[in-house]
């Protein structure tokens, strides 16, 4: 069965290298992207069947790039994955498949993916 | 010279600025709420909400799809739950009660800009109606002793989203702004043996010069101790303690005093943003009651404030308020607004 296709956001490299092999592990396909202006591009480009999305991020946060994938494509499944838990409080995050607050433990991470996956069929 | 005035019901004092006050122009008009690219409160969007707890809807349409007026959904993500078990405890010298309570969103149109002061009446009217079964709904858990409906537009009111929303949020106790509320119309009530915000609207109708707008059942005025400028109060004219005890005749007259004060908050400061909220009785199922006459000393208001000013060390250190802007200027602005 073909891999699914995961892009991850996160404007921390570091971060993002240690979910890639993380996911990559799991046995998914895991691009990454270090910036929202990033992400909507290989969005454009490539087909993706989920995003984890950093809320936290320079220039265009998680929830306005989030508000602009979701314009391109609204069933776009997208997990906010992010070290702050307030932003439950605006409304916006709703949008989203799930709200994962960040942990060294990916576990609710990976089990939210699982669940997103297969609520989309993907 | 400015003047200090206290509040007649919670014995709040203010500072009016008694000289010529701010007036509309004066204050400076806020950042506009960004724009998000999708909305999950948009039509279309039903998927991204929670469940439909109740609605208002085209017929033949169902549950959590297109044709709908008005959406209730939980909070996806609630400061209060309902599941749990209500546990008060004293740690030392300090209490705690479990966070049972409910937090639910009324997305009060279908389109993503749709002003309150543009909708029709009747729209307003079943905006009211959902409010009324909402409350009755959760009173009926007798743990949940407080229902506060209210409404944050705009950035600096708190919104997050410029689709409009109001929001409930029921709590396993009486907030202190309530219960101040409660306690200062009892104490006047002791006393006089008359309503105090019955009193007050007799006076205001007396002087007129606070008075915004007024129909057969209601009235709304800007408050002699108003807080902030361009503060308004709008209030029944008969005696009630729940906002659930209006008629059905006295709900339509609402919408249209709530619909008539908006347009003219609007037509006098451009869109202002705001909150609003709703101070009615609290649980009538509730058992043992600190205030068994209630009914009898208690008046259910809608409480309005347009966010032109900011609180600040003063405001937060003293509990007083400096409104730049004399009630009675207010009002007479707003009386002026044509709104047709």
């Amino acid at each position: 069965m073909e891999s699914k296709k995961l892009l991850v956001v996160d404007d921390d490299v570091n971060q993002g290298l240690l979910y890639e092999q993380e996911l990559s592990d799991e046995g998914y396909e895991v691009d990454v992207a270090n910036s929202g202006e990033q992400a909507i591009e290989m969005v454009k480009e490539k087909e993706y069947d989920l995003v984890i999305l950093d809320i936290g991020m320079p220039y265009m946060d998680g929830l306005e790039t989030l508000g602009k994938m979701l314009s391109m494509d609204n069933r776009l499944p997208v997990i906010l994955n992010t070290a702050y838990p307030s932003y439950k409080d605006n409304f916006m995050s709703w949008a989203a498949d799930a709200y994962v607050v960040k942990s060294s433990d990916l576990t609710e991470l990976k089990e939210k993916i699982r669940e997103s996956l297969a609520k989309r069929g993907a | 010279m400015s003047e200090l005035r206290k509040d007649p019901v919670i014995n709040r004092w203010v500072i009016i600025a008694t000289e010529r006050g701010k007036r509309p122009h004066n204050f400076a008009s806020v950042e506009e709420q960004q724009e998000t690219g999708v909305c999950p409160f948009d039509e279309g969007n039903e998927f991204m909400t929670p469940g439909e707890i109740c609605g208002v809807r085209n017929p033949h349409t169902l549950a959590n799809e297109k044709g709908w007026q008005i959406r209730v959904v939980p909070n996806k993500y609630p400061a209060l739950r309902v599941e749990g078990s209500l546990e008060r405890e004293g740690v030392g010298m300090f209490d705690k009660v479990s966070g049972i309570g409910a937090h639910e969103v009324v997305i009060e149109t279908p389109f993503h800009h749709d002003p309150f002061h543009h909708r029709p009446i009747d729209r307003i009217a079943d905006l009211m109606k959902i409010y009324h079964c909402r409350i009755n709904d959760l009173y009926r858990d007798e743990r949940l002793l407080y229902v506060l409906v209210f409404k944050n537009l705009g950035t600096r009111a708190g919104a997050s989203l410029p689709h409009e929303h109001s929001q409930i949020i029921a709590t396993p106790i009486i907030p202190k702004r309530v219960s101040e509320e409660i306690i200062g119309s009892l104490e006047y009530f002791n006393y006089k043996s008359r309503c105090v915000f019955c009193d007050v609207i007799r006076e205001e109708k007396r002087f007129g010069s606070r008075v915004v707008y007024e129909n057969a059942s209601f009235i709304s005025i800007c408050p002699f101790a108003s807080r902030f400028p361009f503060e308004l109060w709008l209030l029944p004219k008969r005696h009630m303690a729940g906002y659930t005890m209006m008629t059905q005749q006295e709900t339509v007259e609402l919408a249209e005093c709530l619909s008539m004060t908006m347009k003219k908050l609007a037509g006098a400061l451009g869109d202002p943003q705001y909150n609003w909220m709703i101070h009615s009785e609290p649980n009538p199922a509730m058992q043992r009651s600190p205030w068994p006459d209630l009914h009898a000393h208690y008046h259910w208001h809608f409480e309005i404030i347009p966010k032109l000013t900011r609180i600040a060390g003063f405001e937060w250190g003293t509990g007083i308020y400096i409104n730049p802007t004399p009630p009675e200027e207010a009002a007479g602005f707003l009386r002026e607004v044509e709104t047709e």
